[in-house]
């Protein structure tokens, strides 16, 4: 295609020579990065405080009408019992003791009762804590250790499902084919207003007339299309960086989960499919925001449009719950066969495995079909509505009875 | 520098187009010589820009031939061409050097080729210094002088101006008709699409005259003049255009 490497380099070192470029591309990893740091300190804060929480030690009066408490427990915390319940809250009020810990002879029913000298918002926890631990520790010594893991839940389950025969994993099935949704929701949200503008300042500069006699319109648009890909994937990588530096090296202290890329189980079948509805469902909404861009005079009066796009395209989210459980309801499949919302639907539902292959099938086919017919509107578009530079052009415009 | 010395450098032939149900362009002939500087001369909305436009692919003819050194021009052709449109604009937020190498390279020039024509273009308009300058950041005369480099930075065959010297300074105009003299000493062909009938009896060899899309008159300046009595081309041009029942048919 003639002069397509040219257009394409232009767009991608005009874009890089952008400071907003870089602000943007730049202030997504450093919020994530800063949110990452603020985690980090925090946990690492939290840990200290429970540490020296454990660490501490107070005087503690306690009186036990439930007769839960072991007195061998009492012993090891050097709690003092005591009858009165008056005389244990005067005691924390003179200041003669930390704290007095009150249970019920109903702890179902009724609350154990905590009395201590205030220490600080975070460290009074540690009152409660301890009367807790005091509970449990006693529970624990009457039951058993094992007895009172399996009350508490603190007992790990494993599970393993089959398919067709084969041992199948749902959540990491979704996974690889999973991150063509994902992709496509951070190309349009980071890219879309890119996209809905990158023709009109050909346009308001007035510059268009002098392109035309140089390239096919049908060339700048494909080298605009290529630019703004490699521009996404600059973008993603630079949103990535922060994120697997912080995996590597601080996945633990910021309590991020252990992440074995071994494991994650890949459906060729599924993720080709993932790859073709992701490739159409990009190219429909390049197209559609293209030809809007195309059609308006002013990138102003494009962004107007931009949040009718957006609806069509995200809407779908607000029915995630239906694709999942109810794959044959009507509205899934209208959702998941128009072509304007039909992008979400289908890379969600392939990703989740509800998407068979005749639905598959069908949804490339629209997706393919309307992808052509957008971008082949928005060449024309450009073409045509490019010169018209102070009115919005219609569609009707575009087909004149007479004119080429 | 002409490839088919025989073949006019453009064709027009029964050209037609309508926007809408309004006729823009009736029935128009006319050709354009290799060599020669042609003015196409004509009153607001009299058709001249639609037929450039025509001309150059931008708008598809209702009816009629539109040729440029004997086929129609796509941007695939090998015809080296310079157009400076009536709407001029630039990337206005990129730099000076960085848009005119992209329009030299667009144009078909290498770009180590593009970047040293634009650097010594620069520095023969007084703007050597503004190399790397953002666009936006000069004046509006500034502007226009590098619009007049890109349009013959590759050294075209056709050189096709419409309106050139709308908005341009004297200093502007005086550079602009020294390059177009420039060009056609070099044996490029020009058309020159205005009303300013001073600048078309300097420069034309042959013009043609439109109003509401049909040549009123067309051949030599010497020939339209005898045509409209011997009356000056500003004289013929008034007539025509205010009042067509004075003109004396001679």
């Amino acid at each position: 295609m003639h002069n397509l490497d040219t257009v394409f380099k232009f767009e991608i070192i005009r874009t890089l020579k952008k400071k907003t470029f870089w602000i943007m591309a730049l202030s997504f990893p450093v919020i994530i990065g800063f949110i990452f740091v603020v985690v980090f300190f925090s946990n690492q804060a939290t840990n200290e405080a429970a540490k020296s929480v454990g660490d501490q030690k107070f005087t503690v009066e306690v009186t036990d009408k439930s007769d839960h408490i072991s007195p061998n427990i009492l012993k090891s915390l050097k709690a003092k019992e005591i009858k009165d319940k008056h005389q244990g809250i005067a005691d924390v009020k003179t200041g003669k003791i930390d704290a007095y810990f009150y249970y019920p002879p109903d702890i179902k029913q009724q609350n154990v009762e905590v009395y201590a000298n205030d220490v600080g918002l975070f460290d009074n926890s540690r009152y409660q804590s301890t009367a807790e631990q005091m509970l449990t520790a006693s529970a624990a010594s009457k039951a058993g250790v094992e007895f009172t893991a399996i009350l508490q839940g603190q007992v790990n389950f494993s599970s393993t499902t089959y398919k067709d025969g084969a041992e199948y994993n749902g959540f990491k099935q979704l996974i690889a084919p999973g991150l063509f949704l994902v992709l496509f929701y951070i190309l349009i949200i980071m890219f879309g207003n890119q996209m809905l503008t990158s023709t009109t300042e050909e346009k308001e500069n007035r510059v268009i007339e002098m392109i035309l006699t140089t390239i096919k319109p049908r060339t700048l648009i494909i080298g605009k299309i290529l630019s703004l890909l490699v521009l996404a994937l600059i973008q993603i990588i630079i949103t990535l960086i922060p994120v697997v530096i912080a995996f590597i090296f601080l996945r633990e202290n910021i309590g991020l989960p252990e992440l074995d890329l071994s494991n994650i189980p890949l459906d060729p079948a599924r993720i080709a499919i993932g790859a073709v509805l992701f490739v159409f469902s990009f190219l429909l909404f390049t197209g559609l925001l293209v030809a809007i861009g195309a059609a308006t005079p002013t990138a102003k009066e494009a962004g107007g449009f931009f949040g009718v796009v957006m609806v069509l395209i995200f809407g779908p989210l607000y029915a995630v719950t239906l694709f999942v459980s109810s794959p044959e309801a009507m509205l899934v499949k209208i959702l998941s066969f128009f072509p304007l919302t039909a992008p979400i639907p289908l890379l969600l539902r392939n990703s989740i495995g509800n998407l068979d292959p005749a639905e598959a099938v069908l949804g490339i086919a629209i997706l393919a079909v309307s992808a052509i017919l957008a971008l082949g509107i928005a060449i024309r578009m450009f073409r045509f509505g490019a010169l018209e530079y102070s009115k919005r052009i219609s569609l009707k415009s575009l087909f004149p009875s007479k004119k080429s | 520098m002409a490839k088919s010395p025989a073949t006019p450098m453009v064709t027009v032939k029964d050209f037609s187009i309508s926007f809408g149900k309004k006729k823009i362009i009736d029935r128009l002939s006319f050709e354009v010589n290799r060599g020669e500087v042609f003015g196409f001369l004509g009153s607001n909305g009299s058709g001249k820009t639609t037929t450039i436009r025509s001309l150059l692919g931008i708008y598809g003819a209702d009816s009629g031939q539109l040729l440029i050194d004997g086929k129609t021009f796509s941007v695939d052709s090998d015809i080296k061409l310079g157009y400076l449109p009536e709407e001029r604009g630039l990337y206005k937020k990129e730099s000076v050097i960085d848009t005119m190498v992209y329009f030299g390279q667009l144009k078909g020039m290498a770009k180590a080729d593009a970047k040293q024509w634009s650097l010594d273009y620069l520095k023969k308009v007084d703007l050597g210094d503004k190399a790397t300058t953002r666009l936006d950041k000069l004046s509006g005369g500034q502007q226009q002088k590098i619009q007049v480099g890109i349009t013959v930075m590759n050294d075209p065959e056709l050189l096709i101006l419409d309106e050139p010297t709308k908005g341009f300074d004297p200093v502007n105009r005086r550079l602009l008709m020294d390059i177009i003299d420039e060009h056609r000493r070099g044996g490029a062909t020009v058309i020159f699409v205005t009303h300013q009938m001073e600048e078309v009896e300097k420069l034309c060899d042959r013009i043609i005259l439109l109003k509401n899309g049909k040549a009123e008159a067309y051949g030599t300046i010497k020939d339209v003049k005898n045509k409209f009595g011997g009356a000056s081309l500003d004289d013929i041009f008034v007539k025509i255009y205010d009042n067509k029942d004075e003109v004396n048919h001679a």
